[in-house]
């Protein structure tokens, strides 16, 4: 989970490490994916969200695909 | 309060306050347990997938959004320096401090520096990007490469 400062540079950096391209993220969207993992870290009622709230909150930032898509199977 | 939640809740407030990852040492002074049972509690927790460890199976690798060794990716929040696991968490720890901070960081493929300002209402406008090249479904396959 890396920054870059373009679109060109994400492209130049997957054709030389062989990575594919994937859905770019804007910072505006990565502060509510932040948000929404860790605004209540630090808290007794904190839990790291489910399958589920995943699927609603990458929905709600247009965040579609199968990328984003966590199968629940791959999560304990 | 369980001792497991007290010994969690123990571990980020130390992070939370001097930026670096708590021993377990640190853990059971802290929440007045027997070291054994703090290491068992720190495995249970890397279970639950709320902390990393490193091989010695007690060294805190990550307890995201904290990162417990030196990264790419440093937050500076109230005067503390953070470092975050990735680009993600790097705007995770402001948002758990609920505090404003700099996040500094660089672009993978040019190695520009990043310095991002952030605020209670989030990041300042800016034209970079966020790439992960592992799909949601594979997170914690490896989540140290993710």
């Amino acid at each position: 989970m890396l920054f870059f400062r373009s679109e060109e540079r994400v492209r130049a950096w997957c054709m030389t490490t062989g990575h594919p391209l994937r859905p770019l993220v804007r910072m505006d969207q990565l502060w509510e994916l932040a948000r929404a993992w860790y605004s209540t870290r630090l808290l007794p009622e904190s839990r790291r969200p489910q399958p589920a709230e995943m699927r609603q909150i990458f929905a709600r930032l247009d965040l579609a695909g199968t990328f984003w898509d966590p199968q629940s199977d791959a999560f304990g | 309060m369980s001792l497991e939640l007290k010994a969690k809740l123990a571990i980020y407030d130390h992070f939370a306050a001097v930026g670096s990852r708590p021993s377990v040492d640190d853990i059971a002074a802290r929440v007045g347990a027997a070291v054994p049972q703090v290491r068992e509690i720190f495995g249970r927790l890397r279970a639950q997938r709320v902390l990393v460890l490193e091989a010695d199976a007690e060294s805190i690798r990550m307890a995201p959004p904290f990162s417990g060794v030196p990264t790419q990716h440093r937050v500076t929040a109230a005067g503390v320096t953070y470092h975050a696991n990735c680009a993600w968490d790097a705007l995770g720890i402001p948002a758990a401090l609920h505090k404003p901070a700099i996040v500094q960081s660089r672009c993978e493929q040019s190695m520009e520096p990043l310095e991002l300002a952030i605020s209670d209402r989030g990041p300042e406008a800016s034209h970079w990007l966020f790439h992960c090249v592992v799909p949601a479904s594979r997170w914690w396959d490896d989540i140290v490469f993710t």
